[in-house]
């Protein structure tokens, strides 16, 4: 509709003066040059400065200090070290540690938001009043901050918890959510899954829109039973969605922090430290910020070559679906 | 047979197998297991320490009290009213900053054919890739050479400049399906690129800026790293995150503070979002499938 307003105002003028607009169809303003250089300028660049000076500039800070020893007081000058503080982050067992933990939590956390997502979403995919409450009470937790979610399930898991009381009261021994390694490592991921999976789920809900509702008709009628419509059909149709369910995921897992600090606190004996953690709350409270920065400009790196290498594995699965 | 009649027309999915007792009662079960940590929270904000050890799961309107919701209400550490504020105020001054910025950049790279406004736009979507709060560390002596370490409009220019990468990302994607005929009749009209953009363009943006609103809201609202490090205690200002931090995170094994102090903290939240919650799952849905 709007296009035949469009028409209808452009038609006179071209009559009249046709110079102003001759030979620029796709940019009327090109002809007044300077102009129109500076105004275009004077568009990007607030946008650029305030991306540049406070994301891009830090980046580059970030790899600058890696390479040298500097403990942050302003009236020190950095001292450049070289590669000493890879080295030191690759030998401490403390830090590769982390990275340990790091990657347990990106990779194990997402497959398991993706999995309750998925399986979620298959649950609530048809739109009716009860489907849209249910996803409201799948979703809330991601309203609440990290920090709250952390503080609470640590009241409810610890040693004198209410899951613990519940068990104690039916007579079994009180599990050890928070207060052994491998308990402590498996219940922060599962409180993450529990706390972030909503995205995902409206991920793959908006993805479940899309798959064809004919094909499913169709499979239904060649008496497809219900995993072989999904393996079949639903998923294939899915694999965009997987695409970004996963990206987004990994990518927010790998920064986990507010609900180490109150959840678990890193520990016990840094079981559950991940990197993040080891740089916010570790070493740059210790004023070691070439070691910080050193690890922020791997974790840069994995979160890069991760995504991309998720990105480049799904393009090729999405075109072969295809 | 008559099913046949119906389905196209009610333009439902196939499979009635969906709707059987056991959909249902597994939908409700896995409903209620969402809201067992809620009604935790909920019970036990009004009992001791003693009850809340030994009968967590109880409701026991006799036995219960206010006394330790009136406490955390008062708590000298954590005001939450002003943390709400704070908070409110730090959200709606990253969207202005954040959306007032990249609606000119996004406009300007979405129609522009110079090649250099490409490579920008390649060059804001690297910053998505980059985990903010790992950078937060060289932020800091950004901030202090600037002067704007540990104030409130650094902590705000810090959170934006996090926002932009997305944010014009999906505003050029966005703008570039708007028909370019649009900006064309307008010049003929006589209006210039900001005058485009103010009376022609962003008219039609609403719907995508209200997405972008409600993810960037999200995600300042949540954040704990970039307040507790920037702001810091010695600014006096705190946000909720970091007020619940301030509150709880040394007593996290007094009972009787943490759940009456994250009751406060979570429930106003928690309105807002049953009360808009189909606005913000729909835009987190829009928003969620162009990223």
């Amino acid at each position: 509709m709007s296009s035949t307003v469009v028409d209808r105002t452009r038609a006179p003028r071209r009559a009249v003066g046709g110079d102003t607009v001759v030979g620029a169809p796709q940019g009327p303003r090109r002809r007044r040059g300077i102009g129109a250089v500076l105004v275009e300028a004077s568009m990007v660049v607030p946008a650029l400065v305030v991306f540049v000076a406070l994301l891009v500039v830090p980046v580059g800070y970030a790899v600058y200090y890696s390479f040298t020893d500097y403990n942050g007081f302003p009236n020190r000058t950095p001292e450049v070290v070289g590669l000493d503080n890879y080295v030191r982050l690759f030998q401490s067992t403390d830090v590769t540690g982390a990275l340990v933990v790091t990657g347990a939590v990106a990779v194990a956390g997402s497959l398991l938001v993706n999995a309750l997502a998925l399986g979620l979403a298959l649950l609530l995919w048809r739109t009716t009043r009860f489907t849209a409450i249910a996803r409201v009470v799948m979703f809330y937790p991601h309203v609440l901050s990290l920090v709250a979610v952390g503080f609470l399930w640590s009241a409810i898991l610890g040693p004198q918890g209410a899951v613990n009381s519940l068990l104690g009261s039916l007579g079994a021994s009180p599990l050890p959510f928070l207060s052994d390694e491998t308990w402590a490592l498996a219940t922060l991921i599962g409180v993450i899954a529990w706390a972030q999976f909503g995205v995902q789920l409206l991920i793959y809900l908006a993805g479940l829109q899309a798959v064809p509702a004919e094909l499913l008709e169709a499979a239904r009628v060649d008496g497809a039973g219900r995993w072989h419509t999904f393996r079949h059909v639903t998923w294939p149709g899915l694999a965009p969605s997987v695409t970004v369910a996963l990206v987004t995921s990994m990518i927010s897992l790998l920064k986990t922090y507010d609900v180490v600090v109150s959840l678990t606190g890193g520990g016990p004996a840094g079981s559950t430290k991940t990197f993040a953690y080891q740089i916010l709350a570790v070493d740059f409270p210790k004023r070691q910020v070439g070691l910080a920065s050193a690890e922020a400009v791997v974790l840069i790196i994995i979160a890069a070559v991760l995504s991309f290498a998720v990105l480049a594995l799904r393009r090729r699965h999405d075109e072969a679906a295809a | 047979m008559s099913t046949d009649v119906q389905g196209p027309s009610r333009r439902r999915r196939p499979s009635g197998e969906q709707r059987s007792p056991g959909w249902y009662v597994s939908v409700v079960a896995i409903c209620a297991l969402m809201l067992v940590p809620m009604y935790l929270l909920v019970v036990n904000a009004f009992k001791d320490q003693q009850d809340i050890v030994s009968r967590p799961f109880a409701l026991d309107p006799g036995s219960m009290t206010l006394e330790h919701l009136a406490a955390a209400w008062s708590n000298p550490d954590f005001d939450i009213a002003f943390g709400y504020a704070v908070t409110t105020a730090l959200v709606l001054c990253v969207n202005i900053v954040s959306i007032g910025v990249c609606l000119p950049a996004a406009y300007v790279i979405a129609r522009s054919s110079r090649r250099i406004f490409r490579v920008a736009l390649l060059f804001f979507i690297a910053g998505m890739f980059v985990p903010t709060q790992v950078v937060l560390v060289p932020v800091i002596f950004v901030l202090r050479a600037l002067g704007l370490m540990a104030t409130f409009p650094g902590l705000v220019l810090f959170m934006a400049s996090t926002t932009i990468p997305f944010t014009v990302f999906v505003f050029t994607g966005f703008i570039r399906m708007l028909p370019p005929t649009l900006d064309e009749a307008a010049a003929i009209d006589g209006a210039g690129r900001y005058g485009t953009l103010g009376r022609v363009i962003m008219p039609l943006m609403a719907p995508i800026i209200a997405t972008v609103f409600i993810l960037n809201s999200l995600s300042v609202w949540n954040d704990f790293a970039s307040p507790q490090l920037i702001l810091g205690p010695g600014s006096g200002l705190y946000t909720v995150t970091t007020g619940i931090y301030a509150s709880v995170g040394e007593y996290s094994a007094n009972y009787t503070r943490v759940f009456p102090t994250l009751l406060l903290a979570v429930l106003p939240i928690l309105v807002v979002f049953v009360l808009t919650q189909r606005w913000v799952m729909s835009g987190l849905t829009a928003g969620s499938i162009k990223g």
